[in-house]
């Protein structure tokens, strides 16, 4: 039982990421390999206003978020829009170097030390019924519900989110009915970039802060999203809990050293069987 | 104009040293970038000063420095530019156990002198190879010391592993549990684990079942700092936590006071090691700001030793093999004496001292002749 609580709140975190992802993948067809070092940014970000200016980690989202908005969309405006058309393998090519930049200039900025932020709550817990529950995992796990039930209803209500799901539906259709496909890329990928930068607000009080974390995300929510289907938003936040308990449980019941190896194992039988995720469509 | 300045450079620096005192090239490999980061530039820092302090006993180094980022085949690459291109006397490093491993085997085949400063996995000394020699203490000594020392201040009778799954991490552990079943403690919980992982409750909730007396824990870096978070978190509550060096064994770690309060760690040297070694550790924080860990004493005291034995072989590989073999040296880490026994090879013998976090200051508590405080036994969270 705590495993599986546990492994749920890592998840929800997990799930924020992928979602960001899901959302790029959706509007533009690119898969954006940058995405753990947009994360590794709002980890920085965050570090820099809790160090700075003392403002507390979970509170710092309402900058980091616009910040790192701001920041993809200018460089979706800039750089990726001129490659919407290009071959996959340069798309990926570009995102992968976007990504090299940006963490070797924080190293640069920053050195390679490693950061760790000290709340007061960073070691807490709450006991229930004998199961501990980790305090900011806790918050991160609630913002990050709050945050994604946000972004449902600005997706299925409001104009901008249908025609940003229009867009990821069928780009030239949805450029057919008026829709200005190149601005809804920019919004999805500023989303998208704000999304990772929310995910590493909310980690850096539990995990360290150092310029190469990126890498071992963007694999992760590489794997939420194939898990949950390319492009599906409640896929991604399903396949981020199920990656979260997997890994949470396999370390209990198997070996911590080989739950990397489980949930790869899972995401291997997974692709085999169904090719197109939990919740994908195949590409028309 | 190019073709003419290289061989007039090449005369110039072949006249130069001659003119004043002998110089000697020593290279020195050690994780400069990449995630051990950290740790390195203790080490860089520890040469450094070294390479000062041989100038003003009139041993002038050439230092020759190489990045290996951590990565054992990085290092060798740069093991192997600096034995046939540079052409060094010795090497000092590198800095990790996989890294240094990697490259002692080449230093044999090559014929160089490496001195390892700081790696502690077992087998880099263990192999026969003559031409490889280790100042810090093995692997088996960090856990022989913690145990020790917990066996003399309490009574526990059961232990947990948690490290991860590196070189070091194995290597330490394994020792660890050897030895702990030699003392009749029972190894209830084993658990590697993958380093860099945000998560680690769930194999802590899994010791905390076990229930242990005793925690022993290995990890680089900040990896220390969340597993003692995590710890807190899920409740786990020991007799003791023993941290074996490295990440347990850094300022970061020290500074965490919540967290870091009367966990044990072992270590190769603290600035109450030696006389001289207070000392050192004023130089070297007037220096760089920061107090020295092990790691830049270990290198100090490796480059010293190297650096005098090169300057009195006159830069001749055998001869500084020879040199390294026969001499001994007394600096900030004690009496260095490379010797063969139990199936090392020029492995120098050295006591680790155990100290305790208490109230964010380190203290150094085992063994008696070196403790300067009482430890405080059995653990409980603040």
């Amino acid at each position: 039982m705590q495993s599986v609580i546990s492994g749920i709140l890592v998840g929800g975190v997990y799930a924020l990421i992928g979602i960001g992802l899901t959302i790029i993948f959706g509007v533009m067809r690119i898969i954006n390999f940058a995405q753990g070092e947009l994360l590794m940014l709002g980890m920085y970000a965050t570090w820099i206003v809790f160090s700075w200016l003392g403002i507390d980690p979970f509170l710092s989202i309402v900058i980091t978020a616009p910040l790192l908005f701001l920041w993809g969309a200018f460089l979706q405006k800039t750089i990726i829009n001129r490659v919407l058309n290009a071959l996959p393998q340069n798309q990926i090519l570009l995102t992968i170097g976007l990504g090299l930049i940006m963490s070797n200039s924080i190293m640069l900025a920053f050195t390679s030390d490693y950061r760790i932020l000290t709340t007061s709550y960073s070691s807490s817990s709450f006991s229930v019924g004998g199961i501990s529950i980790s305090q900011p995992l806790l918050y991160a796990f609630l913002i990050t519900a709050a945050i994604t039930g946000a972004l449902y209803w600005f997706l299925l209500k409001t104009d901008t989110g249908q025609a940003i799901r229009a867009t990821a539906q069928d780009r030239d259709a949805a450029q057919l009915m008026g829709i200005n496909v190149k601005a809804m890329s920019v919004l999805a990928f500023g989303l998208g970039s704000a999304l990772a930068g929310v995910a590493g607000a909310l980690i850096s009080p539990t995990y360290y802060i150092f310029p190469q974390v990126g890498s071992a995300f963007t694999l992760k929510a590489f794997v939420i999203v194939v898990l949950g289907g390319m492009g599906s938003v409640i896929g991604a936040t399903l396949g981020g809990l199920i990656i979260g308990v997997t890994e949470s449980l396999s370390a209990v019941y198997i070996a911590s050293g080989l739950k990397e190896l489980v949930t790869f194992v899972l995401f291997l039988g997974l692709l085999l069987f169904k090719p197109s995720g939990l919740l994908g469509k195949t590409r028309a | 104009m190019k073709k003419m300045l290289a061989p007039a450079l090449a005369a110039l620096s072949l006249a130069l040293p001659g003119a004043g005192q002998a110089q000697v090239k020593i290279g020195f490999i050690n994780s400069i970038t990449g995630p051990e980061a950290p740790i390195g530039e203790n080490l860089t820092n520890g040469v450094d000063m070294a390479v000062e302090d041989l100038k003003k006993k009139g041993v002038n180094v050439q230092l020759i420095k190489q990045d290996d980022t951590g990565k054992p085949q990085v290092s060798m690459s740069a093991m192997e530019q600096l034995a046939t291109g540079d052409e060094v006397a010795a090497v000092v490093g590198p800095y990790t156990s996989a890294t240094a491993n990697a490259v002692a085997k080449l230093a044999n085949q090559y014929k160089v002198p490496q001195v390892v400063p700081a790696a502690a996995k077992e087998e880099i000394t263990r192999q026969g190879y003559d031409w490889v020699f280790r100042l810090n203490a093995p692997a088996h000594q960090y856990a022989q010391s913690l145990l020790d020392a917990a066996l003399e201040f309490g009574k526990p009778k059961t232990i947990a592993f948690i490290y991860e799954s590196t070189d070091f991490g194995t290597s330490v552990a394994t020792a660890g549990k050897d030895y702990a079943q030699k003392k009749g403690l029972k190894v209830v919980g084993d658990e590697a684990y993958q380093k860099g992982a945000p998560d680690y409750r769930s194999t802590l909730t899994k010791v905390k079942a076990a229930n242990p007396d005793l925690v022993f824990m290995v990890s680089y870096v900040a990896d220390a700092i969340l597993l003692m978070r995590q710890s807190r978190e899920v409740g786990l509550k020991p007799q003791a936590f023993l941290g074996g060096g490295a990440g347990f064994d850094t300022a970061q770690f020290e500074s965490e006071k919540d967290i870091s309060n009367l966990v044990f760690s072992v270590t190769q040297w603290t600035p109450e090691s030696t006389p001289g070694a207070e000392e050192f550790a004023n130089r070297y924080r007037q220096k760089y700001g920061k107090k020295p860990t092990y790691h830049a004493a270990c290198a100090y005291a490796a480059m010293m030793v190297v650096g005098e034995a090169a300057q009195k072989a006159g830069g001749d590989r055998k001869k500084i093999q020879e040199e390294l073999k026969a001499g001994k040296w007394t600096g900030i880490m004690g009496e260095v004496d490379f010797q063969d026994y139990e199936g090392f090879t020029n492995q120098n013998k050295l006591i680790m001292p155990v100290i305790q976090y208490q109230g964010g200051k380190s203290v150094t508590v085992y063994p008696k002749q070196l403790a300067k405080k009482k430890a405080v036994f059995p653990f409980t969270w603040k």
